[in-house]
């Protein structure tokens, strides 16, 4: 750059060198925003994806690759979003939508399907599926229906589930051998598993029983125990043209309708209260560690290195422990013990094509390639969740990881009819902060009582913002 | 710098000479490097804060249609128990923090004055260092520590037969712990804007006070503590504004509770607008909190005139 010397020695930059310079680092600042600029091409399908960007990748390689060896012209973007929780990958993605950044198809569990549904955001895919029911019959016929009607909304589908988890319950086999206690049965109650978890405590040195502050997982899994639930729980009408469609003949299909419709408020019913002052207890009997809040990332890494005998968690644990470095003989699982019924809570997840797509018909074809076998063992390697598939539930799939009754996964939906997925209405979002801090505040007080009074008073008026 | 913005000078009345053309030319030219400033603060600072108080009138969820609604967020403000508890614990913890900062970062400050050479420089890095790490890391190396079942604080507190506490998942003990670890990261901020100010007190001043006789705690409080109260003003006045706008360390350590113990305004306004998308309702409390902020630090100024001496 030209410079000059002033009388005083300084050295000065011209006028014009300046506007130059500053011209030119304007142009590049407009170049760098217009590279920016979104500018999709009509053959572009976005998926966003609730995990790493290694998982994305291999998405992409495992999913991605032979479906656009089948459709040459479409240019696939696969966007890892990560979210602390599914309400933190929700919100990223609601901010996506906001900020005109749409995906075609996203990542949707349970504890989204019915924001997602109710808000229009996500587009129900009845027509796709009577469309192509004829190759769409052996999917179903491969997928237990309680996975199904909890992806519907109003008698619509909106979800072609690939993965479950039902709350069981996972040992620590290491510290069980030690404590001299066995494996339970499948019809253990809840004086069991206190029993049990009050031997480990005068035997062991680990925590007898620890779990996170979440809807899945959670006290929840008691509060099904107990025949209780946070909200009414109903089916809204409709749903028949699947179950005539798909399930003419299953017994698991009797009886089923359109969703889940969660009624009016139940947070401080009695048996509810039971549920959450049970852990209260337990933490005061010393058989229980504080919970955290959050994805049970933690609780998983306690798990593994021994420092918890008993937790709650579903099929994804088992690749969660196996990376952690647990062998498939130092932990095993069984179903959730009876308190007033054998209950268990259930969420699963898949992909939802966004009303906003302008290319559904590609998307609906990636969303059907996601549900074939391979895709699903792709998806969810090494154990990182359940397979909706029942034919894809092998020994051979969990002898590298384990658990040893690996059957109870898919089992606790077949031995089970009243399994229920977890209570996740349109205001799923505003109900999971809140529950959160009441079940915190709950044992901090060391009294659910109040607490719950408190959620009650939550919900109830989430439900009167949202019907206005 | 050669170029810098011309002095006002009075004009010769209907004379434009060359010096007075010229003059002009330099004003435009000043006022077109000021611009990329003033569009700057106007676009990232100016225009949001218009734009919260817009959107505070309205309500607004991302996905549903836009709906005008006056002042009735700050009317459920009014009503909100749990906004008004955020407050509260936002001002507790304000208070807190910044009392803990000033003591012991002038404490510290004192102390290292007194050493010499690398031990020093040793000191003045140490406490530093953690200013330069995210809030968030911070945090979630301190929830390990401070965990009340499996953390390394409470192992050895058991260790030497002393009691377990509940950092974390009691009301005041987690209350307590946001302070302890937002103090601890902050430090460095105060520790090193207090020993600058120190190094800067006249020697002859408090040698002439030894010479009269003053002990040491006499000239600390008489001689030095006047003389660094501008810095003093100054980090309680920064201190304020940040720990107001308090989130990293209570979102990780606490998530806001157990309850909503730990729930500081900024938890509260990013549960209200990405987590229960009630965008314009977050914006009415965006909009007290500066509102908040602003009275602070006017309050502060205002009070300052009675201690902060300007030599």
């Amino acid at each position: 750059m030209r410079t000059t010397r002033s009388a005083g020695h300084e050295r000065l930059i011209s006028r014009r060198c300046f506007l130059v310079g500053a011209s030119a680092a304007a142009g590049l600042a407009s170049l760098g925003l217009a590279g920016c600029a979104t500018d999709r091409s009509p053959d572009s399908l976005v998926v966003a994806v609730n995990g790493t960007q290694a998982a994305a990748a291999a998405i992409k390689q495992a999913v991605g690759i032979p479906f656009l060896a089948k459709h040459p012209k479409v240019q696939l973007s696969i966007m890892a979003i990560n979210g602390t929780d599914w309400d933190d990958y929700f919100a990223k993605v609601l901010t996506l939508i906001a900020g005109g950044l749409a995906p075609d198809l996203t990542t949707v569990a349970t504890e989204g399907l019915q924001l997602f549904a109710s808000k229009g955001i996500a587009e129900p895919l009845n027509d796709y599926v009577m469309r192509d029911k004829a190759s769409l019959q052996g999917y179903f016929a491969d997928v237990h229906p309680v996975l199904v009607e909890s992806m519907m909304y109003q008698g619509d589908l909106y979800v072609l589930p690939t993965d479950f988890n039902c709350g069981n319950m996972f040992f620590d086999t290491v510290l069980l051998d030690k404590a001299g206690a066995s494996y339970p049965a499948d019809n253990w109650t809840k004086d069991d598993f206190y029993n049990l978890a009050d031997k480990w405590a005068t035997t062991q040195s680990a925590v007898a029983w620890d779990w996170v502050v979440r809807l899945w997982g959670s006290w929840t899994s008691w509060m099904y125990a107990n025949n209780a639930n946070l909200l009414t729980e109903g089916r809204w009408p409709g749903g028949s043209w699947m179950w005539d469609t798909f399930y003419p003949n299953d017994p698991a299909a009797q009886g089923r309708k359109g969703g889940w419709h969660w009624g009016a408020p139940t947070a401080n019913d009695p048996a509810v209260v039971d549920a959450l002052q049970y852990m209260v207890d337990l933490k005061n009997a010393r058989l229980s560690a504080s919970p955290d809040v959050g994805g049970g990332g933690t609780l998983q890494g306690l798990f593994a290195s021994n420092h918890i005998a008993m937790t709650i968690g579903g099929g994804f644990w088992a690749g969660g422990l196996h990376a952690a470095g647990m062998t498939p003989d130092q932990y095993d699982v069984q179903y959730f013990p009876a308190w007033s019924v054998q209950k268990h809570l259930l969420g699963d997840a898949g992909y939802a094509m966004l009303k906003t797509s302008p290319v559904k018909e590609i998307a609906w074809e990636f969303m059907k390639s996601l549900t074939e076998p391979d895709a699903l063992g792709a998806l969810i390697a090494g154990n990182t969740s359940t397979p909706t598939r029942r034919s894809m539930m092998t020994a051979s799939r969990y002898a590298p990881t384990g658990p040893a009754h690996w059957p109870v996964f898919y089992g606790t939906l077949d031995k089970f009819p009243n399994t229920t997925p977890i209570p996740a209405p349109p205001y799923y979002q505003e109900l999971a902060t809140a529950f959160a801090a009441r079940t915190t505040q709950a044992m901090a007080a060391g009294s659910a009582k109040p607490a719950l009074d408190g959620l009650q008073g939550d919900l109830e008026s989430f439900v009167s913002a949202a019907a206005t | 710098m050669a170029l810098a913005l011309p002095r006002r000078h009075a004009r010769t009345a209907g004379a434009k000479t060359g010096t007075d053309l010229h003059r002009r030319r330099e004003t435009r030219f000043a006022w077109l490097l000021i611009l990329p400033t003033i569009l700057g603060v106007g676009l990232f600072t100016a225009v949001p804060i218009v734009g919260s108080f817009v959107l505070s009138l309205f309500n607004y969820s991302i996905i549903s249609p836009t709906k005008w609604v006056g002042l009735a967020n700050y009317s459920a403000l009014l009503h909100d128990s749990n906004a008004q508890h955020a407050f509260v614990v936002t001002i507790i913890l304000t208070v807190g923090i910044a009392i803990a900062q000033v003591v012991v970062g002038l404490a510290l400050a004192v102390a290292v004055q007194r050493r010499t050479g690398w031990a020093r420089s040793l000191y003045r890095a140490a406490f530093f260092v953690p200013l330069l790490v995210s809030g968030a890391s911070v945090s979630i190396v301190m929830s390990y520590i401070f965990d009340s079942q499996f953390g390394v604080l409470n192992y050895y507190l058991g260790l030497i037969g002393l009691p377990q506490v509940s950092w974390l998942d009691s009301t005041w003990g987690a209350i307590f712990t946001v302070m302890i670890v937002v103090t601890w990261q902050q430090l460095g901020f105060t520790f090193i804007v207090f020993s600058a100010a120190l190094g800067a007190v006249p020697r002859e001043l408090t040698e002439a006070a030894r010479v009269d006789g003053a002990g040491g705690w006499r000239v600390f409080r008489k001689i030095t503590l006047p003389m660094i109260s501008p810095s003093i003003l100054f980090t309680v006045t920064v201190g304020v504004i940040n720990q107001l706008q308090l989130f990293d360390q209570p979102y990780v350590l606490t998530h806001g509770g157990p309850g909503n113990a730990t729930q500081t305004v900024v938890l509260d306004i990013y549960e209200q607008a990405f987590q229960n998308l009630r965008f314009g309702y977050a914006s009415a409390i965006s909009v007290i909190l500066f509102i908040v902020v602003l009275v602070a630090t006017f309050l502060q100024f205002r009070i300052s005139r009675r201690w902060v001496f300007y030599s």
